[in-house]
Order: structure tokens, then C-alpha cells, then sequence
């Protein structure tokens, strides 16, 4: 018994060996069906090698800051109406921004709206919109894209063709014209967003499951009698689930900024709420100063636009450097 | 399958998919409260209260949606838009006057976005992992994550506001005087190709400098998709077997890269640039807005704070109109380029 | 017989995620010059490893750490042979499909999917052969030139033919500069003072700055027009490719060279790849299990055609594979190799007639032969992990005839009669 089963096959590879296959320096494709327990391991070494990456670091720091700020809002900067934390205080009517002081650390907004307090209220608002709207996009996406990539047939035309349709017009355009429709608001923003971002995530686990799906060990799993559902949620969710994360850490930075651009049109919150989008277009007349010092009100125009993107761009290193380290095709280096 | 059959395929499926469009974007318009719809119908101020109702009803706008959509969409065969209040114009002539700015922009700064994006991404892979390719990177998810809006407006406070360069708008109050005189022939509207033909030389200088900063804007923001995708592409390209034989073959080092490898990363870069120029055109809304540039961009941000919706609902299906085809051109392009699809 | 190419003591790791692979572990071979010489052994025991480094074209995260690779290609060098490791990589880059060619196993990825055949195939006339190529066109200029009468077309003749005329004079000198310089540093190579290894750092140097063109040239070819002059080449090129794509049994070779490798068939495309790696007339022809992915009547056309091109071109070929019935038919001689070690290099006869090495004999053995009725034979046990190999000999864990000192200490190899070694302690007594 033991013979046979130890048979050397000279012709094909025997197995998983990983370190023949690089010894043997050639490049075959990699290998997708590992048990759980090299996974394991392996996570650990992608883990590792996360960390040692500056960038990741570096986004994780910008990422866990904000979640600090966002987390402890109403001690860092207490809200002078408590039943709307998000309407910014202003110390006067004066037009004119006030440069950084004692009391407006950041300076001012034109109308004399507190900068500081803008934007760490305005962070809670960046997570809400970008976690609530990736988080459906991911759910309604994976879903379609199960459905249509597992069953394929018409359920995958169907699918497909829906998601052609959305992804032939330009998100910000097409979300203007639904944000007027349903009246402005961040709030309409958000559904704005989430109706048509779902495309995504479904194209990327379709052609994931596409992959997946004529593998040998799913029609295995097939041929011993498992369900469909049972398949979908043991083997196929598990190992495309990573693609779709991946794009899902960094279509957060995408979404914040949109949901930004559209605030800044105008379409967002009224004036004097705390919205990043919002506070960077109060900007518009005051790129100029005076003569004698052209760059007066800098704080209005660099300040809450700065920490847009310091919230994308943590984001972006994060699904960077996640993508990275979990693409299979870039794991074995 | 030949490349007839491919192109009729891919013509088919894009008329489709423009039906979708339609339907998709006649969705969102029936969202819109009939209140506000009938002022699409109205040239002059204000209608009175009491004649709201009469006039929804005259113009059909309580109609069961199927009969609308296909009211609308032989309206829109017909060419009839209806009429703007933001441009003070029927939305076609609006479309006439605003669009050739929104062109110019397009076509001077794309070309720059890709070579550049191509230049720095093959550079990034070649030099891969030394600082070159450090900084390359850095530069690319810096471009990539800053918010379109906030560059143009640092662009403008410190070129504009400190240094006194490169103004925002078209073209300076004495271009203006220019182009609003009688003996101006304005024939395609963009501004330098007219300055050129009408042999008014100022005017195209004067438009180039206006082009500057929103041109530099752009290649910022938008190179660094480009940037990404090459290097990642070349990387792909340097670990296929042919590059093995070309090195067995005794290749040298820049022909292995600039010769194989990047003459089989370029393609995907090609598709990319299809939907990188569609991109730019639906990012215009901010760009022109910033820049005070009158293009279409700047025509739909006010429409949509004007509720100007024959405004909006034109320029939605405009973009998406534009978005089809121009994935249709990437993908012959593509087939064009590529030997294996080209020859079946 | 002499030899060609030798390796000695060949150590080469690679530097991978999971550790170090000690891919090759002192490996020596050596190839003779007019031989067929074979490389057999399983999937992973090196034999790629061993002739990729032999071509230095090592895949990072591979690197050559010890050992000699010996080239005994010029008469000059019968003594003591050039060792490549210690050369440039322009010395192998002017090598590489010059005097050592190979061709791979997987034809239809090997070929450049958006670059047409004769491109492909022309490619190592334009790297090796450039002086020839521009000095056939020169002659044709010249030719043409006395015969044309229409102005415009004549000065352009002009101009190309002092262009290349010029570039060919360029690459006269530096190859000569070349060839001075590597006769010294071949000369000096062994000497150890401080004067002749300032010297030998001095003309390293020297050799890495040599330009193949001069300045204006490479001005030329920049300016958008003028640069079309050097279309002229090609054509020779092709012509060229043509015949060879030819002598090698192409039917219609000029449609076959102005198409993608994709219109091909896979014998076809290894045919292509046979004729890139033959276009300069290699010394050494490597094949590295070239007929592997053929079904098998192909696999029998290559293998003739190879056998036909070893009378007439090719002097000397290593030949991989995995299929002992290859061997036994193309090669004279071979080496049977495991896990990155050499464990018996013979004659194929005397492989065949006498394995020595229990590994070998394990081989032979379990080769399926037509009367076998009952269970097939198998070698016990599996391919030992080469982050951490086996001590000692690394057969020694399936090795029926392991003894104690086999766990301990690498086995020696013996030659046990002329022109037969073997590393195995089994033999070290009768020495």
C-alpha cells in the first residue's frame, strides 16, 4: 500500500512541492487549491511582510488617526448645539477668514466657521459615507456576482449586461443627476453612490468565480453530491473573497472622494455643517489676498482639502499594500 | 472569429447598451417630481402656481412612464432636448457653445497625461526597487489619492494667487474683446485652432497659457493611473518566457525592455487610455469649475445647483453616449494592434 | 576526445520566500566537443538550473555562488579554458546565441506574441552578425548605385551606403578593441600581483565603456526620417532568415517569417525556436527538454531534425530530458543527475549496460517494459525538499544500498572506468 501510494510520477510535478517549483526556475502558474494549513502560514509570512513595508505602516498610522479623531469627536471638540454636532460654531458673522489663533487652532472658514472643528466632525461623516457605501456595494455586488458567476446562463447575461449599462456613464455625472433627482443631501449622496457602485465588485468576483469554478476540486465537490449553496459559501466564497476586499479597501479613498466632489458643487450639506467637501468650496473667493500678501487665507483653501486626501491616501497605502501582499500571482516572492 | 464578425459584435452590443443608458437616465428624470420637469418646457420667468397643474398636465407629464420614455426618446431622435434655463438657450445651442472648450482641454492635456504616464511607469519598472522606483510610486499614489478639486485650487492659490501665472479661466479681457468682435470667425470654437485659422496669433498664445494650469492639473491627477498600470504591466511582461529567449538569444538589457517587454505592456496601457480620456471628460465638472473654464463641465455643475433639468438629463446621456463609444474605438483599436485577435 | 564546455564543483541557491534552495550542489559536467551529450533526471533535480547557469541567464531569485564554468571554445583557450563566471555580462550578452544557444521546452510561450517570426529570427543576425549584414549590403549599395539614374533615389543609395559603410568601420574597431583586450585578460588571468590585477581592473573597465557606435550614428537613428535608412538591413536579414527558416524544412518560409508565432502549430513554433537558436551557428546547442510538450510524432521530427542538424551545422548538443528513451536514441553521452547532485556520468551504452548508481538502477528499472505483467517499479520514498536537503548524499533516504556514512558526508565521485563516474560510496572501496 505504502509503495504505491509513494510512486513517483517522472513525468508530472509531484505535488505542491513549492521549493522544487522555484528551484526549478521556471514560471508555471500558481498553484490556488492549498490546504488550510500552508494558507495559515502563509498568512503569517504576508502578515510579516505587511508590516515591514513602510508605506503599510504609514497608512495605517493615517487610517488609525482619523479613526481616533473620529472615535473621540465629542471630547476633542464639543459641539456647541448637541442635538447637531455637525453644524459647525462660529465665533461671529464677520465674512473675512480668520487666520489660526488661540481659539480657531486651524483658522477659520469664511463666516468665520472653526476649521478644527469641521474637520474632526467631518471625519465621522468620511467613515459613515465611505464604510456605508462600500459595505453595500460589497454585499449587493458579491451577491450579483456570485449569482452570475457560479450559475452563469442567463442569470449571467442578465447580470451583466445591467452592470454594462451602469458602468457606461461616469459615476459623478450620473450621481449629480440622482442627487438632484432625490434632493440634495449627504444622505442622498450616499444612496446615490450606493445604487451605482455595485458594477465593481460584481465584475471582479464574477471573474474570480469564472476561474474557481472549473477547477478540479469544485467539480469534485460537485460529484460527491454537495449543494450549490454549500460549494459557494465553503470553496468558491473563500478563495475569491481576497480579490474583492482588495478592491473594496480602495474604492473606500474613491467614494470619500466623490462624495467630496459632489459637496463641493454644492450638493452635499448647506453651508456651516461640517463636511469636508463642503468647507473646501467656501474656498473659491479667497485664493487671492490682498497685495501685500497673496497667500493670506492659504489655511481655507490647504486645510480641509489636506485632510481629504491625507484620509484617501491612508486608505489607498492600506489596499495597496494589502493587494500586494495577497495577490497570488506576486506571493511567492 | 474574423474582424468583421468582432466589430459587428461589439456594434450590436453597443446599441444595446445604449438603450440601457437611455432607460437608466429616463429612471432618474422620473424621479424628478413633475414640478420641477415642466420648467424644461418653459422659455420665461416663472410659471404661476395655479397653472402648474394645467401645464404638467398639457405637456404630459402625469403619463404612465413607458408612453413618456418613448415620448421622450422620439423627442431626442428629433433633436429636441429642450431648452436650458442656465444657458438661456434650447440645450443643443448650449451644447454648440460650451462644448469645443471642454474639447480643447481634453485633447491638449490627454496626449501629455499617457506620454507621461508611459515615460515614468517604464522607468519605474526598469529600475525597479532602486529609488527611481521608490519615488515613481510614491509620486503615482500621491496623484492618485489627492482630490481633484483640492490640486486645482493649491495649483491656483500658488501659480495664480502668489506667482501671478497662469490665470484661470479662457483667455484674458483683451482675448475676450477679440473673440466677441465682428470680424472673429468663430469656426470650431476651440480657441487655439481658431486663433491659428483666423491668423490671430495672440489668441493662441493666450489661450495655451490659460491651458497651462488646469493641463498641469490633470497630468498630476490622471498620469498616475497610466503610471501604475505600465509598471506593473512591463514587470508582468519581463517574466514571460519570450523574454528568456531573447536573452538566450543575447539580448541586451534595453532591448529586453524597451523593445519586448514594453511592446506587450503597451496594451493594456491602450485600453486604459480609452477610459482614462472618458474619465477626464466626467472629471471636467470639476476641473472647469475650479478654472472657470465655460465647457460643459461648468455647465452641468450649475444645472444641477440651478436644477436645470433638461440641462442635466443632456449632459448624462451625452457622457454616457460617449463612455460606449469610446470603449468600442479601445476595443478595435486593441483588436487592431494585437496580432492574436487581428488575424483571428 | 576534447572538451567543449566543463562545469567544476557548480553551487547555485535561490533565495526564495520559504528559504534558500540549494538547487545545485557542486555539480560538474563537462560537454565534448562533437558529442551528443545528455542531461537526465525528474522534474526538479536541476538540469535546468545546471544549464541556465551554465548561460548565466539564472532567474532571480537565483544566484551562482561557487564553482568554475569552463569554456574551451578558441584554440587559444585548449589550456586552462575561460572561466564566465569572472567575466562581464557584455562578454555574455556577445555570447549568448553566438557560441551557446539554447532552445526551451514550451515553444508557443517562448516566442514574442507581438513581434513576427522574421523579426524574431533576425534578431540574433542584428546582435552577432551585424559586421556581415552591413558589409552584404554595402556590396548590394554599391551595385545598385552604379545602375540607378534617377537623382533622388541615387543620393539616398549614397547616403545609406556611407552610413553603413561607416558603421561598419565603428564595429571593426571596437571589435578588434574587443578581441585585444580579452587576449590580454585572458593572458593575465591567473597572475596574482597587484600590477596585473591593477591591469586587469583597468582593462575591465575599458572593455565595459567600448561603444559597437559611434556618436552620429546613433544621432541618425534618432532623427525621425533619416532613421528609415537602416530599413535597408532588414532586408538583408530577411533574405537570410528565409534560407534558414528553409534549410530547416519550412515550407513557404517567407509567409511563415512575415506571420505570428500564433498562426503557428506547436512543431512548427519549436522549429522557429530551433532556428532563432541556430541562425549565428552556435558552438554548443542546448536543448532544455525540447520536445516535452509535443505529442509524439512531432517529438519524432524534431529529434531527427536535430540529429540531421548535428551532422551538418551544430558541432555539439546537450540534450535535457526525462525520457530515457531519448537518450538511449540521440545522445552518446550523459550524466544522470538528482536533487542538484551528479550521481553517474557514462557513455550511454555503459549507462544503459551497467548503471552503477542505485539511483540510476532504480530508473532503469522502473521503466515499464511491454512483457511486464504485474506492478509497476518504483523508486520508495519522494524528492527530497531542497531547503533542507538530505546530509550527505542526498539519494541516501531511498537509497536500498544506504549506509551509515551516506547520512554524513557527500560522496566522492569515482571513476570507476574510463569515461564512467560515479558518486557513490559504494564504489570508493575497490579504489
Amino acid at each position: 500500500m505504502s509503495k504505491n501510494n509513494d510512486s513517483i510520477d517522472k513525468g508530472t510535478e509531484a505535488g505542491n512541492r513549492s521549493a522544487n517549483a522555484a528551484a526549478v526556475a521556471g514560471t508555471g502558474p500558481s498553484v490556488r487549491g492549498a490546504a488550510a494549513h500552508p494558507r495559515l502560514k502563509e498568512l503569517g509570512f504576508s502578515l510579516k511582510r505587511l508590516i515591514k513595508n513602510p508605506l503599510t505602516i504609514i497608512g495605517l498610522v493615517i487610517i488609525l488617526f482619523f479613526v481616533f479623531l473620529a472615535a473621540f469627536a465629542p471630547i476633542l471638540a464639543p459641539p456647541p448645539r448637541p442635538f447637531d454636532p455637525f453644524l459647525m460654531p462660529h465665533n461671529g458673522w464677520q465674512i473675512q477668514p480668520s487666520p489660526p489663533s488661540a481659539e480657531a487652532p486651524l483658522g477659520t472658514l469664511p463666516s468665520q466657521y472653526d476649521i478644527l472643528y469641521g474637520v474632526i466632525w467631518g471625519t465621522r461623516n468620511a467613515f459613515r459615507i465611505g464604510i456605508a457605501v462600500v459595505a453595500a456595494n460589497l454585499l449587493v455586488g458579491v451577491l450579483l456576482g456570485s449569482l452570475a458567476g457560479y450559475f452563469g446562463g442567463i442569470f449571467d447575461e442578465i447580470i451583466m449586461r445591467i452592470a454594462d449599462i451602469f458602468y457606461a456613464i461616469p459615476i459623478l455625472v450620473m450621481s449629480m443627476a440622482l442627487v438632484v433627482a432625490m434632493g440634495r443631501g449627504l444622505k442622498s449622496i450616499v444612496f446615490a453612490l450606493i445604487i451605482l457602485g455595485w458594477p465593481t465588485y460584481t465584475r471582479v468576483i464574477r471573474s474570480e468565480i469564472l476561474v474557481i469554478r472549473d477547477m478540479d476540486y469544485i467539480q469534485a465537490a460537485r460529484a460527491s453530491g454537495s449543494s450549490h449553496l454549500r460549494i459557494l459559501m465553503k470553496h468558491i466564497l473563500p478563495n475569491s473573497i481576497f480579490s474583492v476586499i482588495i478592491v473594496g479597501s480602495m474604492r473606500i479613498g474613491v467614494t470619500v472622494i466623490i462624495a467630496a466632489a459632489l459637496s463641493f458643487l454644492g450638493l452635499g450639506s448647506d453651508t456651516g455643517y461640517a463636511d469636508w467637501g463642503q468647507m473646501v468650496s467656501t474656498c473659491r473667493n479667497w485664493i487671492v489676498g490682498p497685495a501685500d500678501n497673496r497667500l493670506a487665507y492659504w489655511y481655507v483653501v490647504f486645510i480641509p482639502g489636506f485632510v481629504i486626501a491625507l484620509f484617501v491616501l491612508g486608505w489607498n497605502l492600506l489596499g495597496d499594500a494589502i493587494r500586494d501582499v495577497f495577490d497570488p500571482k506576486m506571493r511567492r516572492r | 472569429m474574423s474582424l468583421f464578425n468582432y466589430i459587428l459584435r461589439r456594434l450590436l452590443f453597443m446599441v444595446l447598451v445604449l438603450f440601457g443608458v437611455s432607460i437608466l437616465v429616463f429612471g432618474v428624470l422620473m424621479l424628478i417630481p413633475p414640478g420641477m420637469r415642466v420648467a424644461a418646457y418653459v422659455t420665461s420667468e416663472k410659471i404661476p402656481p395655479n397653472q402648474i397643474e394645467a401645464m404638467i398636465e398639457a405637456y404630459g407629464l402625469n403619463d404612465p412612464a413607458p408612453v413618456q420614455y418613448f415620448r421622450w426618446l422620439g423627442n431626442i431622435f428629433r433633436g429636441d432636448f429642450g431648452f436650458s434655463a442656465t444657458a438661456e438657450a434650447p440645450v443643443v445651442q448650449g451644447f454648440k457653445t460650451y462644448f469645443p472648450t471642454t474639447l480643447e482641454l481634453v485633447l491638449f492635456s490627454a496626449p501629455l497625461v499617457i506620454l507621461v504616464g508611459i515615460w515614468f511607469g517604464t522607468a519605474g519598472a526598469v529600475n525597479k526597487d532602486k529609488p527611481v522606483d521608490h519615488g515613481i510610486r510614491l509620486f503615482a499614489i500621491i496623484g492618485y489619492s489627492l482630490p481633484t478639486f483640492w490640486l486645482g485650487l493649491l495649483l491656483l492659490m500658488f501659480f495664480y494667487g502668489y506667482l501671478g501665472i497662469f490665470p484661470p479661466g479662457t483667455l484674458s479681457n483683451e482675448g475676450k474683446d477679440v473673440i466677441f468682435s465682428p470680424e472673429w470667425n468663430r469656426i470650431t470654437g476651440l480657441l487655439t485652432i481658431d486663433g491659428i485659422l483666423n491668423w490671430r496669433w495672440e489668441i493662441v498664445w493666450d489661450a495655451l497659457y490659460h491651458l497651462m494650469l488646469p493641463t498641469i492639473n490633470l497630468i498630476i491627477l490622471s498620469s498616475a493611473l497610466i503610471m501604475r498600470l505600465m509598471r506593473s504591466s512591463m514587470l508582468e511582461a519581463m517574466g514571460q518566457d519570450y523574454i528568456r529567449t531573447a536573452l538566450a538569444k543575447g539580448a541586451d538589457r534595453k532591448t529586453l525592455y524597451y523593445l519586448h517587454a514594453r511592446r506587450n505592456a503597451m496594451l493594456p496601457v491602450i485600453t486604459i487610455s480609452g477610459i482614462l480620456l472618458a474619465g477626464m471628460l466626467a472629471g471636467m465638472v470639476i476641473t472647469e469649475t475650479i478654472f472657470t473654464r465655460k465647457g460643459i463641465g461648468w455647465w452641468m455643475a450649475r444645472a444641477a445647483l440651478q436644477l436645470d433639468v433638461p440641462a442635466i438629463m443632456f449632459n448624462v446621456l451625452f457622457l454616457g453616449i460617449v463612455f460606449v463609444v469610446i470603449n468600442l474605438i479601445v476595443d478595435l483599436v486593441y483588436a487592431a494592434i494585437d496580432p492574436r485577435i487581428r488575424l483571428g | 576526445m576534447e572538451k567543449l564546455l566543463e562545469t567544476q564543483e557548480l553551487y547555485t541557491d535561490f533565495n526564495t520566500f520559504e528559504g534558500v534552495v540549494k538547487a545545485l550542489n557542486g555539480v560538474s559536467v563537462h560537454v565534448n566537443q562533437g558529442e551528443t551529450y545528455g542531461l537526465v533526471g525528474e522534474s526538479g533535480c536541476g538540469k535546468s538550473v545546471t544549464v541556465r547557469s551554465m548561460m548565466r541567464i539564472v532567474q532571480s531569485p537565483g544566484k551562482i555562488v561557487g564553482g568554475k564554468i569552463l569554456l574551451f571554445f578558441r584554440e587559444e583557450d585548449r589550456s586552462r579554458g575561460i572561466d564566465i563566471l569572472t567575466r562581464s555580462e557584455t562578454y555574455m550578452t556577445s555570447m549568448r546565441g553566438d557560441d551557446i544557444s539554447m532552445i526551451f521546452q514550451e515553444a508557443s510561450t517562448s516566442l514574442n506574441p507581438v513581434l513576427s517570426i522574421g523579426y524574431q529570427v533576425g534578431e540574433s543576425f542584428n546582435f552577432h552578425r551585424r559586421g556581415q549584414i552591413l558589409k552584404e549590403t554595402v556590396a548590394e549599395l554599391e551595385r545598385e548605385i552604379s545602375n540607378t539614374k534617377f537623382f533622388l533615389a541615387k543620393a539616398w543609395k549614397t547616403l545609406q551606403r556611407s552610413l553603413f559603410k561607416r558603421e561598419l568601420r565603428v564595429l571593426n574597431q571596437y571589435e578588434s578593441q574587443i578581441d585585444t583586450t580579452d587576449d590580454e585578460l585572458y593572458r593575465l588571468e591567473n597572475e596574482r600581483e597587484t600590477a596585473s590585477l591593477r591591469r586587469k581592473a583597468l582593462l575591465r573597465r575599458r572593455r565595459d565603456h567600448l561603444r559597437e557606435t559611434d556618436v552620429l550614428i546613433q544621432f541618425v537613428k534618432r532623427v525621425p526620417f533619416l532613421a528609415l535608412y537602416a530599413r535597408r538591413l532588414d532586408r538583408t536579414v530577411r533574405a537570410q532568415v528565409v534560407e534558414l527558416l528553409r534549410s530547416l524544412g519550412v515550407s513557404n518560409p517567407e509567409r511563415i517569417a512575415a506571420g505570428y508565432p500564433h498562426e503557428l502549430s506547436g512543431g512548427m513554433q519549436q522549429r522557429i525556436v530551433i532556428a532563432i537558436a541556430l541562425a549565428c551557428n552556435p558552438i554548443l546547442l542546448i536543448a532544455d527538454e525540447p520536445t516535452s510538450n509535443l505529442d509524439v510524432t512531432i517529438q519524432a521530427q524534431i529529434v531527427d531534425l536535430i540529429k540531421s542538424l548535428k551532422q551538418t551545422t551544430i558541432s555539439s548538443v546537450l540534450f535535457i530530458t526525462h525520457d530515457l528513451g531519448l537518450v538511449a536514441e540521440v545522445c552518446d553521452r550523459a550524466s544522470v543527475m538528482y536533487a542538484g547532485d551528479v550521481a553517474e556520468t557514462a557513455s550511454v551504452r555503459d549507462l544503459f549496460h551497467n548503471p552503477l548508481h542505485p539511483y540510476t538502477q532504480g530508473l532503469l528499472r522502473s521503466v515499464p517494459k511491454i512483457q511486464q505483467a504485474d506492478t509497476l517499479n518504483t523508486i520508495p520514498g519522494v524528492v527530497p525538499n531542497l531547503i533542507h536537503p538530505p546530509s550527505g548524499c542526498r539519494f541516501h533516504p531511498r537509497c536500498p544500498h544506504a549506509m551509515d556514512i551516506c547520512a554524513k558526508e557527500k560522496p566522492p565521485t569515482i571513476e570507476f572506468a574510463p569515461g564512467h563516474t560515479v558518486a557513490c560510496y559504494l564504489y570508493t572501496e575497490n579504489k
